[in-house]
Parts: structure tokens; C-alpha cells; sequence
């Protein structure tokens, strides 16, 4: 159990909020012209690393707003959180 | 709109806590982004909808409760009958939905509104809720949409120690029941 700053309602839970996996992963903008396997590629496969990743989550049971962050899978420690569309501060 | 019939009808005293549900209120949803959505709000009902999070603003009749940066929801103060719920929703819908700047959605009948007073109602709360209380209390009109006993609800600090919590209403019966069972054990 850890603390998550929503950048919309502040400290909260994170029992309020729910994962959404790796974030910027871009949609083909053709996808019609993909084979299975790089459409399999984009749908499914993900890196899963240990460490610091960045990732989507949903403050599902509070504003209900998408956003960032940037978090090491190791020890739940998080780096930063950012909003949907901004460019993550930590590479 | 269906006939409005309250699932809970009850009121309940326990030492220094009382539970109530206050129903039939008007409840209506707001969603707009743009500066013209906010200037017919405040034209239509004399209240400008927060733009601080966690914040209400409101006045004798009506509350708007910030629920995201995009959201806010109406409800009256007091019990209101079906003419008026319809008059203020018409009103809202002509000026906000038919014209394209926003949506208004009547929740009259989807948000059941439970009224909590006394000296311990954020220790009843705190025994099945992960929000942390202790800024929120001493801030009147504060607002925070968090899970009660897994329940999701927003709660309205209208006064010292006096809360409106919303639950939707098929969770309400369950929300009614923990509440009371919690009740008698603080």
C-alpha cells in the first residue's frame, strides 16, 4: 500500500486508483496495414522491467482523470507524476 | 423521469452520531470545459462552479461540489418537489446542452444523499475509509470523492462535524447498513 498524488485531487490512496500499464506506447496510424504480428506487437507485448517504468493510472475512485507516472516497480517508490499529454520529466 | 421512490427512508440517532438520509433533493450533472459554460452556470443560478479541487461553492438553495477539472455536481440544500427538479433542468438544458457548451445530466434518481451530524462522524468514517481526514474536517465546504467501506462516494463537508455523503443508489442499502453497524461500535 503507498501514497499516489493525483495531479487533479493531491494525496490519495492507492487503493482510489487503478493501473493502467506502460504509458506513450503510440497507436499505428494504419492499422489495416500491419501484419499480426506487429499488431500482436503493439497490443500485447510490453517491457515489464524491473525498475523505474513509466505508466498510466486511473484515479478511478476519485476524479476519474487519466494520468502519468513515472515509478520504480523494485520498491513502489515514485519519481514523478504528470498529466496525460505531457512529456515525462524523467527520461 | 421515473417517479422518484427513496430506497432507504430511515433516520437513525446513536451516541453522538446521526445518521439520515435527506431525500427527495435535486441532483444534476455538469460537465463543460470552455469559458462560456462557466459564465451561463453563473448567469442560470448566481453561483460560479469551483475551480479549486476538492472545493464547493453555493448559496441558501443550491451547492456546486468540484468533482474534476471538468465536473461538478448541483444539489439542493433543502427537499424539493418534482416541478422544480424538472424547472431547474430545463433551465440548465436550454442554456448549456442545446446550445452545445456542455451537458446537463439530472442524477436525481441515480445519487442517494445521506446526511451525517455529530461529534464523531470522521471516527465512524475513518473505521472503513483510506481518505485522510484530518485537513478536510476543519475545512468547510470541502469535497473528496473516496471509498467508503469499498463503496465509491463523495462526501460534502457542509458544516463543522455535518456531511452530505452521496452513494449511489444501489449501493445505498449496503453504505446504510455498514454505517449503522459502524455506528454502534464508536
Amino acid at each position: 500500500m503507498f501514497l499516489i498524488n493525483c495531479p487533479y485531487c493531491g494525496e490519495r490512496d492507492q487503493s482510489e486508483f487503478s493501473a493502467g500499464g506502460e504509458a506513450h506506447i503510440v497507436r499505428p496510424k494504419q492499422p489495416t496495414e500491419l501484419s499480426d504480428g506487429q499488431w500482436a506487437e503493439f497490443l500485447f507485448m510490453r517491457k515489464n522491467i524491473k525498475g523505474v517504468q513509466l505508466e498510466r493510472w486511473n484515479h478511478a475512485h476519485g476524479c476519474r482523470k487519466w494520468f502519468n507516472m513515472v515509478r520504480d516497480t523494485s520498491n513502489d517508490k515514485i519519481h514523478a507524476v504528470y498529466k496525460m499529454g505531457e512529456k515525462p520529466p524523467i527520461k | 423521469m421515473l417517479n422518484y421512490n427513496s430506497p432507504i427512508k430511515d433516520s437513525k440517532n446513536y451516541s453522538e452520531i446521526k445518521i439520515s438520509e435527506v431525500e427527495p433533493t435535486v441532483k444534476i450533472n455538469l460537465r463543460g470545459k470552455n469559458r462560456d459554460f462557466i459564465t451561463k452556470i453563473g448567469k442560470e443560478l448566481s453561483i460560479i462552479p469551483p475551480a479549486d479541487p476538492n472545493t464547493s461553492s453555493g448559496n441558501d438553495n443550491l451547492n456546486i461540489l468540484w468533482l474534476s477539472p471538468d465536473e461538478w455536481l448541483i444539489y439542493s440544500n433543502n427537499k424539493i418537489d418534482q416541478k422544480n427538479i424538472d424547472d431547474l433542468e430545463d433551465k440548465l438544458y436550454n442554456s448549456i446542452s442545446k446550445v452545445k457548451i456542455g451537458s446537463v445530466t439530472n442524477v436525481t434518481d441515480h445519487w442517494i444523499m445521506i446526511n451525517l451530524k455529530g461529534s464523531k462522524v470522521f471516527e465512524l468514517l475513518s473505521t472503513g475509509c483510506p481518505f485522510n481526514f484530518n485537513k478536510f474536517k476543519n475545512l468547510k465546504g470541502a469535497v473528496t470523492q473516496t471509498l467508503i467501506n469499498h463503496t465509491d462516494v463523495i462526501i460534502h463537508n457542509k458544516n463543522n462535524n455535518d456531511l452530505n455523503i452521496f452513494v449511489r443508489r444501489s449501493f445505498s442499502n449496503h453504505l446504510w447498513s455498514w454505517m449503522n453497524d459502524s455506528a454502534k461500535f464508536i
